[in-house]
């Protein structure tokens, strides 16, 4: 099976990653690919916080998108190392949902994971849910926990093995809700 | 699959191009740049140009362009050297290796889009109380300006198709113009005598010249193309003929749209006019019910005006994103919202300012001028703080592409032809000096904007000392 990971650059994209990784036998997974998609005409076309401090010293007055996506991903991809399946970096630029969902079929991937940035959009659907709604394979929708009370989570999120702490916010979402949602004619 | 050549399990890094997909095709950068150039100028300014030159006032528009249009010959060849987003503040930044003087520069720009975006909405606001009236004006400018933050804050004109359905909107107004121009000179009613008319007031060569820099307005906007070179696929070959071809179609159509105006609707009725292009339509000349064409052709230009102030928009909260991430704003403006990946901080800030300066114009304008002053709209306020910064930055810029001449050059560097970048940047001067001389007040404005770039500055030093002592 080929995994297809997206990262936005968020924080809650790598919880989603290494909470793959807490249930996913490696043995079963042939490939897995980590994208990143920028949005050339988005205000931000692409928002790396995974790995801002260790980019200091770089040529701070070139924006480049390009570099952010490119780091976001290798971030991720490091999750990885050793792991086991080989890991593919890509990126690619247009909209998000559309790119990711393109990307799973051309690899025909038997997996989608995606980080959810937690409330439901009145306006408009966010990436996850179209990549829910459209994908050609099952989607792995990795949500941040709820914030509301955090001591009866901790104790639920109980299996410290999963011990993610990225960050402050990361901590709290050690206990992931996933949801995968499965169409057609998968495994 | 493209790319199963490398085994082994390790982690591999990017391997081959189809892994870097870009997006952006150099006929997307045409419509691109030739949509954020159409919307910010020919709908808004038309009134102001001709009422300052009269009936030759497109000669204005065809200068202005030309000068304008060589200025983009050296974006061209610097995007092509440095196919980044941060536009003339990384030319700069490479040509002269000066903090402060990039800082200057970018703040620069920013001020420079602000007083656009706020130029835009008034625009907006002219084109609006012709379909109905009631709204007060600031009203209406300062919900476009929040309207336009919210839309940018959600993403909906990410999509490229948008783009270019919102250019072919606005190329399509302007042809009505066309067609109107068309057919009254089909009938032969067309006195061409006036092209060459002048104001009586000043010498021709100094109505020109206040034209231009009026009408320099409306090609300010190529430069945010800058924002999308990242993704540009084979930018050295794309982007200088997407640019210059993008920027050469809107000339033309603005000097046949000048002509057409020029020779359909008296003068003095186009400089009175809050939305002068509009005026044309209501000759009548078209065989279409009059109150439909008007409202449709009204609807066009607020299109075309909201498509170049969106641009505007994201480059604001893109230059404030970039300078927060380089510490020298405060911090809060790097910051992305969880869901939407949008500068949301940046982009409030950005609205708040642009609606001040639409306030502060909309007051200054309503007081009654002095005997024997023509009276200054606020538009004309805006746009005359846009074109003294624009017109620095262009120089800039081309004095950046004159000195990295040499360097970081491949095969594939556009180059442009080097006497006329020296033409350019003399021109941008001149016209520079000229802007400031002809209203010294506008360099009270670009202090106020400057001064707001230094506040943000001292507030993250401030914050940025306390961070440090706290550690």
């Amino acid at each position: 099976m080929h995994i297809l990971i997206a990262t936005d650059g968020s924080r809650q994209s790598l919880t989603a990653a290494r909470h793959l990784k807490t249930f996913v036998d490696p043995e079963k997974v042939n490939e897995l690919s980590i994208l990143a998609v920028i949005r050339p005409l988005a205000a931000v076309a692409f928002a790396d916080e995974l790995s801002v401090t260790a980019r200091r010293d770089v040529d701070r007055e070139a924006l480049t998108f390009r570099e952010a996506a490119t780091s976001a991903v290798a971030t991720i991809a490091a999750e990885f190392d050793g792991w086991g399946p080989k890991v593919h970096q890509r990126i690619r630029s247009g909209s998000p949902a559309n790119e990711i969902i393109k990307c799973a079929k051309q690899l025909e991937a038997g997996l989608i994971v995606v980080a959810s940035g937690g409330r439901g959009n009145v306006l408009v659907g966010g990436t996850a849910q179209r990549v829910q709604n459209y994908a050609p394979c099952p989607v792995l929708v990795v949500r941040p926990a709820p914030r509301q009370k955090p001591v009866r989570r901790a104790k639920e999120a109980g299996d410290k093995k999963e011990s993610v702490k990225p960050s402050r916010r990361a901590t709290k979402t050690a206990a992931n809700r996933s949801a995968t949602k499965r169409s057609k004619n998968e495994n | 699959m493209a790319d199963q050549a490398i085994s082994g399990d390790r982690v591999s890094g990017i391997e081959d191009e189809s892994d870097l997909k870009r997006s952006i095709t150099g006929k997307l950068l045409f419509f691109y740049v030739l949509g954020d150039v159409l919307g910010s100028g020919i709908y808004v300014l038309i009134g102001s140009v001709a009422g300052a030159v009269g009936g030759a006032f497109w000669l204005s528009f065809g200068l202005g362009v030309a000068v304008a249009t060589i200025t983009g010959l050296a974006y061209a060849e610097l995007v092509t050297k440095y196919p980044q987003a941060a536009g003339a503040a990384l030319y700069v930044n490479k040509a002269f290796k000066n903090r402060p003087l990039t800082f200057l520069i970018t703040f620069c720009m920013l001020s420079a889009s602000f007083a656009a975006a706020a130029s835009l909405a008034q625009g907006f606001s002219d084109y609006f109380s012709q379909v109905w009236e009631l709204p007060p004006p600031l009203m209406i400018g300062l919900l476009f300006i929040v309207v336009l933050a919210v839309v940018n804050f959600i993403g909906i004109t990410e999509s490229v198709v948008a783009n270019v359905v919102m250019t072919v909107i606005e190329v399509s107004g302007l042809v009505i113009i066309l067609i109107c121009g068309a057919i009254f000179i089909g009938e032969g009613r067309a006195d061409f005598g006036k092209l060459v008319e002048f104001n009586a007031e000043s010498s021709p060569i100094m109505a020109i010249l206040a034209g231009i820099a009026l009408a320099f307005f409306a090609m300010t906007g190529f430069e945010n193309a800058a924002n999308v070179a990242e993704e540009t696929i084979e930018p050295q070959k794309t982007f200088p003929r997407a640019l210059v071809g993008g920027m050469i179609a809107a000339g033309i159509l603005y000097v046949l749209v000048a002509m057409t105006a020029a020779l359909t609707v008296p003068i003095g009725t186009l400089a009175g006019s809050d939305a002068a292009l509009l005026e044309v339509v209501k000759t009548d000349i078209l065989p279409v019910p009059l109150a439909l064409i008007t409202i449709v052709f009204a609807v066009i230009a607020m299109v075309a005006i909201t498509n170049t102030c969106l641009v505007a928009l994201v480059t604001q909260s893109r230059i404030l994103y970039g300078m927060a991430r380089e510490d020298v704003v405060p911090g809060v403006f790097g910051k992305v919202h969880a869901t939407r990946r949008s500068p949301w901080v940046a982009l409030i800030f950005a609205a708040v300012v642009v609606g001040a300066l639409l306030a502060i114009a909309g007051q200054l304008a309503v007081g009654d001028p002095a005997p024997g002053e023509e009276k200054t709209t606020a538009l004309e306020i805006l746009v005359n703080v846009t074109v003294v910064f624009t017109l620095f930055i262009y120089g800039m810029v081309i004095v950046a592409a004159l000195k990295l001449r040499g360097k970081d050059e491949s095969e594939g560097t556009f180059k442009a032809w080097t006497p006329l970048l020296v033409f350019g940047l003399l021109a941008n001067a001149g016209l520079l000096v000229y802007s400031v001389i002809n209203d010294p007040t506008s360099l009270i404005w670009c202090a106020g904007l400057l001064a707001l770039g230094g506040v943000l500055f001292l507030l993250e030093r401030a914050f940025d000392r306390r961070r440090s002592e706290s550690v």
